[in-house]
């Protein structure tokens, strides 16, 4: 039985819009990343997918990179959230407004 | 022999080595530099000499390019450095550097003995100047002549500004150096012109700009110029001819830029001397002899010259009439001997021009220098009505003076007479041959005669005649013989001088003792002179398709008979006038023309007005439209940008979530503007 393209979609699509809204109302830092996350698997599925539907890997071998990146970035993030929270004590994004006009 | 082109350079250059040595070591050499000085221009004038020796006995012209300053790649223009040395410019060679040895030799008189500060800058200064007009005097083409020309008028500034911590000179000199370069502004565009239009600014050789000139004009040869404006050949080569005559109308005084020379009396009188016979004002003439080929193609250039020089020979000796300094009088008298040889150069007589230019150096020269050692005598006082009776008392001063005055009114035989006698009756050939301005130009000089002759003698009878009206003309002071060898040398040579040209009575002497004539036009020389000969230059003037004019032959017994009699007139009007022991100051019976006189007819306040009137409010509008209009677009662009920037700033919170929402708002504008486009809906 296979799944029909458009149900992949649907799902990247809402993981995507999850990820959004967390990145949009969320003030912790930690949950920032997690949305940051979610977009990039988001992205990842509808490689995937596209990858099944058309027979061809590229995407997949895509979707490895997007793996990759997602862990690099997932380190540097977290550097980032405790430099943060060693200059502001707390991790909450709307707290740190010293880099403004 | 030793061929002595091999190291005519030298000519200029060593007084530039004088220069240089006196500039860096002046202080300790004798006489603070004089020595150097002397000996430069005592070789330059003996190499002068030499080459004048030499063309004479049939050498040939010494044209050579020596550096080339620019090259350009067979499109380009070449802008080079060279010499040219044809019968005109070792004439003019060993005038200068006469002067200049003449001169250098009385200022050991009139600067060392009188404990003068800053010789050194005073020498070095003279040796500057000499070595600009030398250099400017053998140039081969335009370019080199329009960078010494400059040079000249630089020393001229220093010279004349000699005594900076006085009021007068400061002024004296930056006016001199203002007014001359409103004149050679023009040259210089004249310049490019020429560069521009024949592609070579060259006097000689088979391209040079004159002979490219003169061929495209004449309809047996075919030439190529570019005109420019639309304007036709023959009219643009006169509006070249006219911008070259800016800077000559500039540097030899002609009305209307004259007001320069009368102050620049500030300077020593020595500098006086060396910028008023040879150098300085003499360049401007020297120019267009130069280059009179060019000028006689253009009936337009010539008759405005001979027409500025008339009026000028008139204007100024009206002026000269009532000064009551010495060398103010003196002054006006070189305006108004320039005058006559611009009369002569626009009237077709290129060698009374060259004759009167030679032999109004030599008197010129020897009045000044007389005129010094008057100045040395009373202590610089330079007021006539002071003086008096020193004719017993100085004489070599006074027979010298005598001397120079009779050349400079033109008395018969000294050489003022000669060449006087040659610029008017050149002049009048070609006018009475329907030429109205030149006849115009030949009244205002023959005027001029009587004038000149009448001022001349109320100063030389004012200076030594009658008895002495102050205690420092009683007992002058002294002057020392390094004072007295250049005035006698001098006078001798105002006496005699004439010989060279003796026009007025060629019926008895025949054509060939015009040794002048001979000369410039090439007769003595081996080869040919080509177009820088005298003859050719009457061939051109001749010719319909340039100057067209024509000869009247008269007599020349008649107009020299006559210019003698004018000269009689104003020499009598002044003994009648001023002699006696107690002369009355007649001059004050003309009342308000002598105060319209003395007062230089306003020329100086209307120039004055010129600047402060016209030139500065017209200043002062264009830096407000400056100041507004243009830096107002500028600036308010920049407060166009600082204020929306101060405004749009506002978006940057700092907050990352603030980012976010921006960037996800963008993004769906973006697929939004897509999606209209691209018909989705």
């Amino acid at each position: 039985m296979t799944v029909p393209l458009e149900l992949y979609l649907v799902l990247s699509a809402s993981v995507f819009c999850a990820g959004l809204f967390g990145i949009l109302v969320r003030q912790s830092a930690l949950h920032f990343l997690m949305a940051v996350e979610l977009m990039l698997n988001a992205a990842n599925i509808n490689l995937v997918a596209f990858s099944l539907e058309h027979g061809n890997l590229t995407g997949q071998v895509f979707a490895l990179f997007g793996l990759a990146l997602a862990a690099a970035e997932v380190a540097i993030g977290i550097g980032i959230i405790l430099v943060l929270n060693r200059n502001f004590d707390n991790i909450d994004v709307t707290d740190a407004v010293t880099m403004r006009w | 022999m030793v061929d002595v082109f091999n190291f005519v350079e030298a000519i200029a250059l060593v007084p530039l080595a004088s220069f240089v040595l006196v500039l860096l070591l002046g202080d300790r050499m004798p006489k603070k530099g004089a020595i150097s000085g002397i000996a430069a221009t005592g070789f330059s004038l003996a190499i002068s000499l030499w080459v004048v020796l030499d063309l004479a006995m049939g050498g040939e012209v010494y044209h050579e390019e020596l550096f080339t300053f620019v090259a350009g790649d067979d499109v380009g223009v070449e802008l080079m450095f060279g010499l040219l040395i044809d019968p005109l410019a070792a004439l003019m060679l060993t005038i200068v550097s006469l002067i200049a040895f003449l001169v250098h030799l009385f200022s050991l008189g009139y600067m060392n003995d009188e404990g003068e500060i800053g010789l050194r800058r005073y020498y070095a200064s003279l040796s500057l100047f000499t070595f600009s007009m030398l250099a400017f005097v053998y140039s081969n083409n335009l370019l080199m002549a329009f960078m010494f020309f400059e040079l000249v008028g630089l020393c001229s500034f220093l010279l004349i500004g000699f005594w900076f911590r006085d009021d007068g000179p400061p002024s004296a000199a930056k006016k001199a150096f203002l007014v001359t370069r409103f004149g050679d502004y023009f040259f210089l565009v004249g310049v490019v012109a020429v560069l521009g239009t024949f592609g070579t600014a060259a006097f000689a050789g088979e391209h040079s700009f004159i002979i490219e000139a003169t061929h495209v004009l004449d309809p047996s040869h075919s030439g190529e110029m570019n005109t420019f404006f639309g304007l036709g050949e023959q009219a643009w080569i006169t509006v070249i001819a006219l911008l070259v005559l800016g800077g000559v109308v500039g540097k030899s005084a002609q009305f209307p830029l004259h007001t320069w020379l009368p102050d620049a009396m500030e300077g020593p009188t020595p500098v006086s001397a060396l910028i008023h016979a040879a150098t300085m004002v003499a360049a401007g003439v020297y120019l267009v002899m130069r280059m009179y080929g060019f000028y006689a193609l253009s009936p337009t250039a010539l008759s405005i010259i001979a027409l500025i020089g008339g009026f000028t020979a008139f204007f100024a000796a009206t002026m000269a009439l009532v000064k009551q300094e010495l060398k103010q009088v003196l002054a006006y008298s070189t305006v108004s001997q320039y005058g006559y040889m611009m009369l002569a150069l626009g009237g077709g007589g290129y060698v009374g021009a060259v004759f009167h230019l030679t032999t109004h150096a030599i008197f010129k020269a020897l009045l000044f220098l007389g005129a010094g050692a008057v100045i040395i005598a009373m202590h610089h006082n330079e007021n006539m009505w002071d003086m008096g009776g020193l004719k017993s008392r100085m004489p070599v001063t006074y027979w010298t003076f005598l001397f120079g005055s009779l050349a400079l009114a033109g008395i018969f035989p000294f050489a003022g007479f000669w060449s006087k006698d040659e610029v008017l009756l050149e002049t009048l050939q070609h006018g009475l041959s329907g030429e109205p301005i030149l006849l115009v130009g030949y009244g205002f000089g023959a005027a001029a005669v009587v004038l000149t002759a009448l001022y001349t003698f109320r100063m030389v009878f004012l200076t030594f005649h009658g008895d002495p009206r102050t205690e420092t003309a009683e007992d002058p002071e002294p002057i020392g013989w390094n004072m007295k060898f250049p005035l006698v040398v001098l006078g001798v040579l105002s006496a005699v001088a004439g010989v060279i040209n003796l026009g007025a009575i060629k019926e008895f002497i025949g054509e060939d003792a015009l040794f002048l004539k001979k000369w410039l036009e090439g007769k003595t020389l081996d080869g040919e002179l080509g177009s820088l000969s005298a003859k050719e230059y009457h061939h051109i003037l001749e010719s319909d398709y340039a100057a067209g004019y024509e000869v009247t032959e008269i007599s020349p017994l008649g107009p020299g008979a006559l210019a003698l009699v004018l000269a009689l007139i104003g020499l009598g009007g002044a003994v009648a006038l001023y002699r006696g022991s107690e002369p009355t100051p007649h001059m004050t019976k003309l009342g308000r023309v002598r105060t319209l006189l003395m007062n230089n007819y306003y020329l100086d306040e209307f120039q004055v007005w010129l600047a402060t009137g016209l030139t500065a409010p017209l200043a002062r509008a264009a830096n407000k439209f400056d100041q507004s209009g243009i830096d107002g677009v500028v600036n308010g662009t920049g407060s166009v940008s600082m204020f929306t920037g101060q405004r749009f700033r506002k978006i940057q919170t700092g907050i990352v979530t603030n980012y976010a929402a921006l960037l996800t708002m963008g993004l769906v504008l973006l697929l939004l503007v897509f999606a209209l486009m691209g018909g989705w809906f």
